[in-house]
């Protein structure tokens, strides 16, 4: 009996520390995104110290999460632990994600690098050679998209913050640590979403800023103009559901302020 | 993920170096600057302004001004800071090319642009096309639709991240503003027209395939370095030096007369396929197409090196010597050619096939090379190598060269086929034809495919060659047939050594078969004297049997007499110029003694009695018994090589 409880708290341990893992490839995922927007900004006339300082507490953010994840991710998938099949599966699927969405990141960590090299913003006159791309935005937010992520063990574990370069270096070990460590066929992961399932996914108004700038554009400047006029609103509104939530938060906050 | 395989990475990595790019960032660096840069613009859309756009016009104009250069190249160079993705166009997104007008540009921020240090990753692409997916509602282009399939199918195991990052950059590019999002979504699709281009346009970051070494870093100067450089110099003190006058000219001579065959400097009919996408042109010049074109025909008058190296212009070729009857000298010049370039395993026997159906006195194929050569050929051949028989193949080059070659510019066969030399029509295609070529391209034949087709075609030929010369001494061995060619001189196998004195084309090499069925019968009555049967008798169409039996009773003076001079020979060959007319009847017979050349000798053919002069045998490895070789000629009437050799020379020893 002893011992059938211990296994059942032991799978639900397990099955617990799973949907962390999951979560947290998702943070992850926005993470990196965000970091990505605010990278596209560097160099051009956008650039400033702001952002770059947003840049460096979402590295920053990035790199915790990496760090726990792999560790659990290991730990869970190293031979001490009998594993089923299917979690197995699980788990292997799960370590693909983050083993690309670490690499995915390491190489905007290169070029974030080598760009932060080539246009260093010590003195005034370096403004004058930034690039002239159109871009404005602070990017507020960007930021405050990423300010709402959480993971499990970012509140638990405080470790000090890497430099940029460290971190490369860090994230570049791990990986292959990782690698050589557990030993996962990555092959053998099969994508759960079919070819073109996505295009259904996200359930948004039209958007096509490029091609049609005629049409829509009204409804969806309304909403982004909205969006920042509420910070609130829009951390609140940083929910996975789906901008459909959002749309209706916004109707309901616009028709508040009017 | 990638295959990081962090143990045994020796792979090819590096991108060669692409130095334009240092450049290209300098110059559009400078054309951000506020006073002295390129003017800017705001671009009015229907509900906002984005600044920052230029026009192609003012680009043009700074070029000009700041370098100094004419209007023309100052585009060029435009064009190649679009080409490159430095700057993109804002209104037909897809044509990378600078618009000397009022068309707008804008620069492309520094996380797009092109750089050699990381690799434009699939995956990447494959989160953007997932993104476009995500915000056209699946309403993809063709070429990104195939792509996307692909790479659905190649990275299936990170699909879900791509998927999940794909939603997630889309949410947060959502979080700016609009201008701003427009201005992004302008720069990500202007980075993947530059990286992966629509089909038919070539991509400006082409380069090629990677490289070991990483051409950007500095080469360490280690004393192995400095030991390279120092090779190389010594190496190039020690090149011969021309005068500057005689290589000039060689080079406006050579220059003169390639300008009109040359593809870049000349049309290329009926067009370049590389420019139109249409592959008419290699169709029509194969290697083995019936009707070769007249370009091509022309090349073959310009030098026999040109003649020979189309495989075309040697088919030609050797059908005139067919004709002509001296075929054997193309022949052994291929089968230098075999064996120069051919496998190791196989070289051995090779420069022993050749040596016995070409060098060897007597031999099927006999070619006339001066003596001294002939020496070196045989010495070098106890130690056969790749390259025994250079001076051999030289010898018989040039007089193909000095000699043939005129002939054949002379000929029917070759006036023939200038005849019959197509010359195509320029093709003209509109821009849209071009567009579909370029949509309707396919590969071409695969080089294992080709390289069949070439075997089957080579064994073809040599099944001929086997049919009507069917020589008892030269075992069918397919790479013979190869440089046998076409049956020149039948054979019989009665006649199992007809030395073929091929020293002029008009001189027939084979033996007069006309004469065999005289001499079968003779050959036979002599057989008790275990005299090689073997008709040389070419020189005596009308000596007719008696010549025969004069030539066979002096070839066993001579067998005994154990030695032959090169003089001999020598003074014969003239003569082979009275035969020439009879041999143009001369029809193959069949084999009436068919019996397979025993390889007994074969394994006696290189222990070589280093003292023996090879002048006084006939064969490097002749046996000093001459009891023991009669008594192998009798046993064996078809014999070995070495044995039967007639020479048709004997008629005219003194004893006639």
């Amino acid at each position: 009996m002893k011992r059938w409880r211990c296994s059942v708290d032991e799978l639900a341990a397990r099955r617990r520390q799973q949907g962390e893992c999951e979560r947290a490839q998702e943070a992850l995922s926005r993470v990196t995104s965000c970091f990505q927007q605010l990278l596209t900004s560097l160099g051009s006339s956008a650039d400033c110290s702001f952002l770059r300082d947003d840049m460096d507490e979402m590295r920053v953010l990035a790199h915790r999460i990496c760090h726990g994840l792999s560790q659990r991710l290991v730990h869970l998938l190293s031979d001490c632990y009998p594993l089923g099949v299917e979690d197995r599966q699980v788990l292997e699927r799960l370590w693909v994600l983050f083993l690309s969405a670490l690499e995915n990141f390491l190489s905007d960590l290169h070029k974030a690098r080598h760009l932060i090299e080539r246009f260093p913003l010590n003195q005034h006159y370096q403004r004058r050679s930034l690039v002239n791309t159109g871009c404005i935005d602070g990017l507020v937010g960007v930021a405050a998209r990423v300010a709402s992520v959480q993971a499990p063990w970012l509140t638990l574990e405080e470790k000090p913050s890497p430099g940029l370069v460290n971190q490369i270096t860090g994230l570049d070990v791990m990986l292959t640590e990782m690698q050589l460590r557990v030993p996962v066929a990555f092959w053998s992961v099969e994508a759960t979403q079919a070819a073109w399932a996505e295009v259904h996914g996200e359930v948004d108004e039209p958007d096509d800023s490029l091609e049609d700038l005629m049409e829509a554009e009204v409804v969806s400047n309304n909403k982004e103009a909205a969006c920042f006029q509420l910070p609130c609103c829009g951390l609140g509104c940083q929910v996975e559901e789906g901008p459909r939530k959002t749309k209706k938060m916004l109707k309901k906050h616009r028709s508040k302020d009017k | 993920m990638t295959v990081r395989n962090t143990l045994r990475d020796h792979g090819q990595r590096f991108r060669p170096r692409m130095a334009s790019l240092n450049k290209a960032e300098k110059v559009i660096l400078e054309m951000q600057d506020p006073k002295t840069g390129v003017k800017s613009q705001p671009q009015r859309l229907v509900i906002t302004t984005i600044p920052h756009a230029i026009t192609g016009e003012d680009i043009i104009a700074w070029l000009v001004e700041r370098f100094q250069i004419d209007r023309q190249e100052a585009g060029n160079l435009g064009s190649m800071l679009v080409a490159l993705g430095y700057v993109y166009p804002l209104q037909e997104h897809k044509r990378l090319v600078i618009k000397p007008d009022q068309s707008l540009y804008r620069f492309q921020t520094p996380y797009f642009w092109p750089t050699q240090q990381w690799p434009v990753e699939d995956t990447d692409y494959a989160i953007y096309l997932a993104k476009r997916n995500i915000r056209k509602k699946g309403i993809l282009e063709l070429h990104e639709q195939e792509q996307y399939n692909r790479l659905h199918k190649w990275m299936n195991h990170k699909w879900d991240f791509i998927v999940m990052q794909a939603k997630e950059q889309y949410r947060a590019a959502k979080e700016r503003k609009k201008p701003d999002r427009v201005v992004f979504e302008c720069q990500e699709r202007a980075y993947w027209v530059v990286h992966r281009p629509p089909p038919g346009a070539v991509s400006g970051m082409d380069y090629g395939l990677d490289r070991r070494m990483d051409p950007n870093a500095d080469e360490p100067k280690t004393p192995d370095f400095y030991g390279r450089i120092t090779i190389f110099t010594q190496q190039s003190i020690m090149r011969p030096r021309v005068k500057s006058s005689v290589s000039i000219g060689a080079m406006v001579k050579h220059c003169s007369t390639y300008a009109r065959h040359d593809p870049f400097l000349s049309k290329c009919l009926p067009s370049n396929p590389w420019l139109t996408d249409d592959a008419a042109y290699w169709t029509l010049n194969t290697p083995s197409v019936e009707t070769p074109t007249r370009m091509r025909v022309e090349r073959w008058t310009l030098s026999f090196g040109e003649l020979l190296s189309d495989p075309g212009g040697r088919n030609d070729f050797r059908l005139f010597l067919k004709k002509e009857f001296s075929g054997e000298n193309l022949a052994f010049w291929e089968s230098c050619e075999d064996l120069k370039w051919g496998a190791a395993a196989t070289m051995r026997e090779k420069a022993e096939q050749i040596y016995k159906t070409f060098l060897a006195r007597g031999a099927p194929r006999w070619i006339n090379i001066d003596g001294s050569t002939m020496e070196v050929t045989v010495k070098g051949l106890k130690h056969p190598h790749r390259y025994v028989l250079d001076a051999a193949q030289t010898h018989i080059y040039m007089l193909m060269k000095k000699d043939s070659y005129g002939r054949y510019m002379k000929s029917p066969v070759f006036k023939d086929t200038l005849k019959k030399a197509t010359c195509p029509e320029e093709h003209r295609f509109s821009l849209a034809q071009l567009e579909h070529n370029a949509k309707n391209r396919r590969p071409s034949l695969s080089p294992i495919a080709l390289r069949r087709l070439e075997q089957e075609q080579k064994a073809k030929m040599a099944a001929n060659v086997d049919i009507t010369q069917l020589c008892r001494f030269t075992t069918p061995v397919p790479h013979l047939a190869v440089y046998s060619g076409i049956p020149d001189f039948p054979f019989a196998d009665t006649s199992p050594s007809h030395p073929s004195l091929a020293h002029t084309p008009a001189c027939p090499s084979p033996i007069s078969v006309a004469l065999e069925s005289s001499s079968a019968s003779e050959r036979r009555a002599e057989a008790g004297l275990g005299e090689g049967e073997g008709n040389p008798a070419v020189q005596a169409p009308a000596g007719g049997n008696a010549s025969k039996s004069r030539v066979a009773m002096s070839l066993r003076r001579l067998l005994k007499r154990g030695c032959t001079s090169s003089s001999m020979f020598a003074s014969l060959s003239p003569k082979c110029h009275s035969a020439a007319g009879t041999s143009s009847r001369i029809r193959p017979l069949s084999p009436a003694q068919p019996g397979p050349a025993p390889p007994r000798r074969i394994t006696n053919f290189f222990q070589i009695k280093v003292d023996i002069p090879p002048e006084c045998r006939i064969y490097p490895i002749e046996s000093e018994d001459e009891e023991q070789e009669e008594e192998h000629r009798a046993s064996f009437r078809g014999g070995v090589g070495a044995k039967e050799i007639i020479c048709p020379w004997e008629s005219l020893n003194p004893q006639g």
